[in-house]
Order: C-alpha cells, then structure tokens, then sequence
C-alpha cells in the first residue's frame, strides 16, 4: 500500500554488512567490555572499523601487493615501493562464501580467504598475488584464486628446513620472487631501497618487542586481544601509521606501567597462545580466554610473534647478503607447523613460557587445518615432560560454539588457578 | 653499577673495539723489535720471526726445530725444552682462546684490511659452498701434521735436513710479514735443493694466493691455518669460552650470515653448549649480531664478559629512531 522503496540488498552489499557487524561487535567488545581500556588503542580499533565497517580503501596510491603467508618478505615488497597486504582472513561471512568453493573440511581461514578473493570486495584490491607453497591448502588454493582473474604467482617454498639444500632452494625461491616484483613493478632492487626496508621492517620489529616486555611484567598493561589487534593491523595498515601508533601505544604503557594499572583480574593465569592464528575478526578463543580471567601473555602464531621476532642482520650491506639474510630468516626461524620436524616450534613455546612466567598453554587448532591438529599430540606430549599445563581446543569461524569452549577455557583456567594456589 | 657496566658491554660497537685492538697487536707483534720487545717464541698467532722487528714469535716455528732435533736429544733432559714451549704456548692461549686469531693475529689482522679495501670497493665477498667448506676445512690438519710430522722424521734421520721447519718454508707468512720492515727478500724460491724449491715455492705461491684469495674470501687464509688447527685441541684448556644457550635460539640465521668463517653450527646447533668450532676465530661478530638475549655468550672464567642482547642488536644495527 505504501510507497515505501524496497531495495533488494545485492550479495556485495549483504557481505559488507555483515563483515561490518562481525567486525564492529569484537570491536566494542574491546573497547567496552574490559577494565582499564588503553586509550591509544583508539587508533587500532578505529583503523579496524575505517576498513572493515566503513569500507574505506588505505593505499589507492600505491601498487599493493598481496601475500598469502608470512614467509613472503615484506622488505622486499617496500624497498620495490608496493604494499604488503597480507590476506589471510578471517571473517565467518567470507568463510561461507568460501565454503562452496572448496572441500568441506578445508581450513576456515582458508575458505575464508578464498571466500574473499571470490566476492573480489576488496577495500583494497591486490594488484598482484604471491602464494609461498607452504601448508596443502594454501598451495592449492592459489590455483582455485587465480581461476577467479587474479595475477597469482607461486614462490616455491620447501618442506624441510634442515637441509643445507633446503636453504639453498628458498634463496633462490626469494630471489626469483624479487626479480617478478621488480619485473612487475618497473623498479630496481638496490642496496639502498632494500637497506632502507630492513630498517624500517627492524624498527617496528623493535617496537613490538618493547611491546613484548611489557607483557613480561607482574602487572600486565595490555590485554592479549589488543596486541592481537596491534599485529593484525600491520597485515594492511600504512606502515608509517602504524609505527607512529605503536609507539604512542607504548609511551601510554610506560605510564601504565608504572602507574600499576593492569587489565588483569589479581589471580589471572598467564597464558601462552599456539596454534592456528587468530586474524580479525576471529578473536574467538582470545576472548574466551580474556573473559575467563585469564591472560595471554605471549604467543606463537603467525599473526603476531612469528611475523616479528626474528630481525634480519648483515655482515656487508651488499645486496645479496641482505636477499640471504633475510631470506635465511623466512625459512629456517619459521616455527610453521608445516615442516617435517618441530623442535624449534616446541623450543620456542617452552621458552616463552619461560621468559613470560606463564601458568599454562592453549593451543587452538582450527578444524581442518591439517598440520596443527597433526602436531597438537607431539607438543602436548613436550609440555608434559616440562610440566607445563595445556589445553588443546580445536575450533573455527562460526559463532555458535561458544559454549562448549568458554566451558573447557574456565575449567582449564580454574585448574590453573588451584595449582598456583597450591604450590604456594 | 654492574648492570651499568654489563650494558655498556654488550651495546658496544664491536666493530671499533676490535679494530684498535687489533691494530695495536698488530703494531706490537710486527714492529715490538723497534722497541726492543721480545715477549718470546710461543705465541698462539703467526707473528712470523722472519720479520726481524717482530716483538714476539709464531710457536709452529719453535716447534717444529725443537722437534728436528736428534731423537736422543729428544729423550734427554733437553725434551724440557720443548716441554717449556709447549707449556708457554698453552699458557698464553689460556688467556684467551682462539680470540687470539680474532684480536691478535698479526696475519688475521691483515686479512681483515684487506676485507676492509674490498669493501671499500663495493665489491662482494665470495662464499664457499657447503661441501667445499667440509672438505676444505680439513686441509689445516693436514697442515698440522706437516708442521709436526717431518721434523720429528728428520730427527730419526729419515729425512735430510731440507725438511727442517717444512711448514714454514711453505707459510705465506713468512714470506710476507717481512714485508713490513721493508725485506722483500723471501719473494724467492730456494734452488738449493729440490725439497727447498719445492716447499719455497709453494710458500711464493701461497703467498701470492693469499692476496687475491684474502681479497675474494674474508678470513681467507684462517681456513687453513695450522695454528688453528693446533689451537683446537687446547681449546677446552682456556678459561675463556664461547657458550650458546640452544633455548633461546631461533635459528634466524643472522649469525651465520655475518660469521666470516661460514660456520653454520652458530645458527644451527641448538644442543651443543660450548659452540666453538675449530674454524672459528672468536671474532665475536655473530655474538654483536644476535638479537637473542644471552643465546650466546663469550665467558671469561664463567662470568659472561659479552652476550647477546636485543638492545645490543638494535644499536648496532641502528634501528633507534
């Protein structure tokens, strides 16, 4: 009877906004649901919601250059003057849209990547795609995004990590990645475009180990989902942005630090992360943790500490020492479970439970990502022998499992509790 | 205040540390003679005695004519001679281990300027591939036993006495560190007798492959050096030790890439605790270049002297803002 207009929502515009409400509901929950919110983390929160709720685009000046795993070097990509997008995702809507396209058990991050790429609603639309063969579904899911009309490239990326071999081939492996970049970009790599990027890549590596310390600390300032937040937006953010961000970030925590202001409760258990990484806006199992009275202190993911830790050195500024060193670094400091072996990754977690004074881990694999859930059994059984507590949760993108998780975090949580209490 | 100490350590610019070091040793061991200073023939470096201003001796050289002596001289009261040798050269190399080759080496010293000119240039350094490297690396005790083999057969008399010191008829230290007071006078090769030409030229020609291997190759010569080699079997004897902590490795590799010597144990052994290797020179470079804390350590008596440190990798790399 009225004459109301009715529009017919378009898929495009259905997957906006509901990547919106996914997107803004995490979002409040941080800045709203804990004590002691940073005021500086304004920036990240507000970063998250420009791009995914506002759909506003950061680099339409610059070539941008999409990644699809961490081993891809990004001083590379910015001494050719692109911009490193990295597009793992992880929003359940592209998750869905994914799923028709590949198996049912596949990965969720990786549906959701390819649920992304499908809908080609890109706030910033790669100009170019490289896929390092690392996990199976990865380096098969590059065929399925090129079919879409993307310019994919492949970076052979080797199995093993041991081998002198194996590290020969991945310097070349990189090498030859440089030279497409360069091809595609009409630029040159030179010493110094290239020196210039491991500078900049080492300072914030540096501002998210100063970051780090803090998390060290008795009295904890920041909250594990907030440097979650922080990491994750290097994924895309302007990178100068972010440093500026970051170190304001860290100037708020001085204070907080010494003010003693904490965003803990005063019996949280410290908690390492493993696993599948958490990537906006799948925070889920770092919020049951948080919301459980516990914290994360540190974490081995790949979407936080692994993209950072480790720091590129030289001996001579030559530009082939440079193209070694670094790619020496994506390859053989890699904690990926992909890999034959995992000695390094269990080193690396019985370490940070060291340095952090951890109570207990979670290790959170996601269903179907193959590798994690494989190496969930030699991990839990390092821990044991270490005595350090563990918890294994398997999960993915959708929203309704909530229930059955919080349950196993809290009794988890509740059980490291009973143990501190007791060894006091 | 110790702290304070530890931090100015560790964030040190080793770079310039070792460059003075090494120019004052190098100035003591070429030109000590001009001020008459003789500190004596052990010594764990090729300070060669055939540079006449030396202030201190190479011990190979030592070594091998007291062990060309007679066989029954060797058994008699005058084997506490060579027994005194030995027992200063290990006494000297307690104090610092193969940091000798890193700091004090007249000739390792060299090798680092000429590195330096090379850079300089722009020109890149060369590398060997692994398998070279395992199969190279072998050369310096086949050196060693030279150094020590020959002569005790010339004291047997199963060699004449042309083999006397073989090893430093064929070293490009003696040819070369005379150089520096002005005596060109080994560039020959000694017709004398067939031993003679063969063992000198080799040394004319070692030494001229010295010049572009060292230009090419950092640490070119160390490679092969028999005084490493010999320095390694004392190794566990001195109270300075060069430790890596395997938890707190990472396997970045950033060692690795800056160790002159190759040697890829420093980023890949997470076991071992003493991580001294017989190729290494105790530069301590991988030690400035590791951005791990303590995950190595060079100890002076068990106390850590210098150790990685994440702020110590920042400075020097310049990542300060």
């Amino acid at each position: 009877m009225s004459n109301t207009n009715h529009n017919i929502e378009s898929p495009k515009e259905k997957q906006n906004r509901h990547k919106a409400m996914e997107a803004i509901k995490l979002l409040n929950t941080l800045r709203e649901d804990f004590k002691e919110p940073i005021e500086s983390m304004e920036y990240f929160y507000d970063l998250f919601e420009r791009v995914h709720c506002k759909h506003e685009s950061l680099h339409d000046d610059k070539t941008k250059i999409g990644t699809m795993c961490i081993q891809i070097p990004s001083e590379i990509i910015y001494a050719l003057d692109g911009v490193p997008i990295r597009l793992c995702n992880g929003f359940y809507t592209d998750d869905e849209i994914g799923s028709d396209l590949m198996p049912q058990k596949a990965c969720p991050l990786i549906k959701a990547t390819v649920g992304h790429f499908a809908s080609g609603n890109f706030t910033d639309k790669p100009d170019i795609v490289f896929s390092p063969t690392t996990c199976d579904q990865k380096t098969k899911a590059g065929t399925t995004i090129e079919s879409f009309g993307y310019k994919l490239i492949d970076v052979d990326f080797p199995r093993t990590k041991e081998s002198e071999a194996s590290r020969e081939y991945w310097r070349r492996s990189v090498k030859q990645f440089a030279v497409e970049l360069s091809k595609f970009q009409g630029k040159k790599l030179t010493k110094t475009n290239l020196r210039n990027a491991i500078k900049k890549i080492g300072y914030a590596q540096s501002l998210y180990h100063k970051l780090s310390e803090f998390r060290k600390n008795d009295i904890i300032p920041i909250l594990g989902m907030d440097v979650f937040l922080v990491t994750n937006a290097f994924f895309f953010d302007k990178i100068d942005n972010w440093i500026e961000a970051t170190e304001k970030l860290l100037s708020e925590l001085e204070i907080r630090a010494k003010e003693k202001i904490t965003v803990t409760g005063k019996a949280s258990p410290r908690i390492i992360y493993t696993g599948s990484p958490p990537i906006f806006p799948n925070y889920k199992i770092p919020q049951i943790i948080e919301e459980s009275d516990g914290i994360i202190v540190a974490d081995e993911t790949c979407s936080s500490n692994r993209m950072f830790n480790d720091m590129v050195a030289v001996d001579e500024w030559n530009i082939y020492d440079m193209m070694d060193s670094i790619s020496d670094k994506y390859l053989k400091a890699c904690t990926c479970p992909i890999f034959t072996k995992n000695e390094d990754r269990i080193r690396r977690v019985v370490q940070l439970a060291r340095e952090y004074k951890a109570d207990g881990v979670i290790y959170q694999a996601f269903a179907g990502c193959t590798v994690y859930e494989m190496e969930q059994r030699s991990v839990l059984e390092a821990m044991e022998k270490e005595g350090i507590p563990i918890l294994y949760l398997e999960s993915d993108y959708s929203p309704s499992q909530g229930g059955q998780l919080s349950t196993r975090v809290e009794a988890f949580i509740e059980s490291l509790k009973t143990r501190r209490r007791n060894k006091k | 205040m110790k702290n304070k100490i530890k931090n100015f350590i560790n964030n040190g610019d080793l770079r310039k540390v070792r460059f003075w070091i090494q120019l004052i040793s190098f100035i003591l061991f070429v030109y000590g003679g001009y001020w008459a200073i003789n500190l004596g023939s052990s010594f764990p470096v090729f300070a060669c005695p055939y540079n006449g201003h030396a202030g201190a001796t190479c011990y190979l050289i030592s070594l091998q004519h007291q062990l060309s002596m007679p066989a029954k001289v060797l058994f008699s009261p005058a084997f506490i001679s060579i027994l005194i040798g030995l027992v200063t050269f290990i006494a000297w190399f307690m104090i610092l281990n193969k940091a000798w080759c890193g700091y004090m080496c007249p000739f390792g010293t060299l090798q680092d300027w000429i590195t330096s000119l090379r850079r300089k240039m722009g020109v890149r350094f060369s590398t060997y591939t692994q398998r070279q490297f395992e199969e190279l690396s072998k050369i310096k005790y086949l050196f060693l036993i030279i150094a020590l083999l020959f002569p005790i057969l010339i004291g047997t008399g199963a060699l004449s006495n042309n083999w006397s010191a073989p090893f430093c008829q064929m070293c490009p230290a003696r040819v070369i560190s005379p150089m520096f007071s002005g005596d060109f006078s080994q560039w020959r090769i000694d017709f004398s007798s067939k031993t003679n030409m063969i063992l000198t030229a080799l040394g004319v020609s070692f030494a001229s492959l010295f010049f572009v291997g060292s230009f090419v190759k950092k640490r070119f010569f160390c490679f092969f050096c028999p005084m490493s080699a010999l320095h390694y079997i004392f190794a566990n004897t001195s109270i300075v030790k060069f430790r890596k902590d395997g938890n707190r490795c990472t396997r970045c590799g950033d060692c690795y890439a800056v160790c002159d010597m190759q040697i890829k144990d420093i980023a890949d052994d997470v076991t071992s605790n003493n991580i001294l290797r017989d190729d290494c020179i105790l530069c301590l470079k991988c030690v400035a270049a590791c951005p791990e804390d303590d995950a190595l350590h060079f100890d002076i008596l068990n106390i850590k002297a210098f150790s990685s440190t994440r702020q110590g990798f920042e400075k020097r790399m310049n990542l300060e803002q």
